[in-house]
């Protein structure tokens, strides 16, 4: 049930006119490619620090409710751009990323890592009491889902 | 002089070579080259962020730097390392390509710029540091963000065109 509608959809994306600029011109897909790391740079940044912070490995000095508080806008901002521009890279070329194994694991990965970061730990880096164990899980969670998605991503160009 | 035999010297070398064919460890070398960004450049935005006031308003900048450099120098490290060793694997064709040579201008204009900040106002900050950041620094921290997103996108245009 689930394989015919991917490839209904991927061929619907394939045939749109609506794409074909960023597949046919020279530097459309570089551009945002750019702007897909330039997102994952800025998203990752942000976990990266708070999960260094919960591992207590560094940001010692910062207190966790203001590290979350003035890093949680700027890791959407950095969601967002990544997530457009991934799907602008998607779009023009899908066959390509539809039949790929790691694309796929990809996508399973970022489904994790987005439910995961918005609810358990969106509350742990939000917590009054921080507890030693909870952050420490917390945090290898954190950061093997979205080490995950970008490992993943990576793979694309060199697996099946 | 030319540095064409010795760019083909350091791509013909055993251990570029057997890196270049290898399955497994080049993407290794590939992905840890881009997802260090998060340590690196990531870190930087974040200053740069700091010192345009537009997060962490409350907290002075020398506490900013204090946290946030070690990580971003173990970001560099591995950008650094990491780079040559791609670099090492196609040294000629790399030169050759017009975006590493962009990128490679930008990360020299991008050194230039923190040199500056470091020699014309990190000696002053605790006059400037609570006072809110003067124009000049609030330059800087644009002209980085800038020269960086720059950075990343001329790495990843260049590799269209190898």
């Amino acid at each position: 049930m689930f394989q015919p509608l991917v490839e209904h959809f991927v061929q619907w994306c394939y045939y749109s006119k609506d794409y074909a600029f960023i597949r046919d011109s020279k530097y459309g897909i570089p551009i945002v490619q750019s702007l897909h790391l330039t997102g994952i740079t800025l998203l990752l940044g942000t976990v990266v620090i708070l999960n260094l912070r919960l591992l207590g490995l560094g940001f010692r000095r910062l207190p966790l409710p203001l590290l979350s508080e003035q890093l949680w806008p700027w890791m959407k901002r950095g969601l967002l751009l990544t997530v457009c521009a991934g799907i602008l890279v998607f779009l023009p070329d899908p066959t390509r990323y539809a039949h790929s194994g790691p694309f796929r694991l990809k996508m399973v990965l970022l489904c994790l890592a987005l439910l995961f970061q918005f609810t358990v730990f969106r509350k742990t880096v939000r917590a009054d009491v921080e507890s030693r164990l909870r952050n420490t899980l917390v945090a290898s969670i954190s950061l093997v889902l979205w080490f995950g998605v970008g490992w993943s991503g990576r793979a694309i160009a060199f697996f099946q | 002089m030319s540095v064409l035999p010795l760019l083909n010297w350091l791509q013909n070398t055993g251990w570029a070579t057997a890196l270049k064919e290898s399955a497994l460890v080049f993407p290794f070398i590939e992905g840890s080259h881009i997802l260090a960004l998060s340590f690196s450049v990531g870190m930087v935005m974040m200053l740069d962020l700091r010192l345009l006031r537009v997060s962490f308003r409350s907290q002075p900048v020398a506490l900013m730097m204090e946290q946030l450099m070690p990580w971003t120098m173990s970001g560099f490290g591995i950008m650094l390392l990491t780079g040559f060793l791609l670099f090492a694997t196609q040294a000629v064709k790399a030169w050759g390509n017009t975006f590493f040579r962009i990128k490679m201008i930008l990360l020299i204009l991008s050194g230039i710029n923190a040199l500056y900040y470091q020699l014309r106002y990190f000696p002053k900050m605790a006059e400037w540091d609570r006072a809110g950041t003067p124009l000049g620094v609030r330059a800087i921290a644009v002209l980085s963000l800038i020269f960086w997103i720059g950075v990343i996108a001329c790495g990843r245009t260049m590799a269209y065109e190898l």
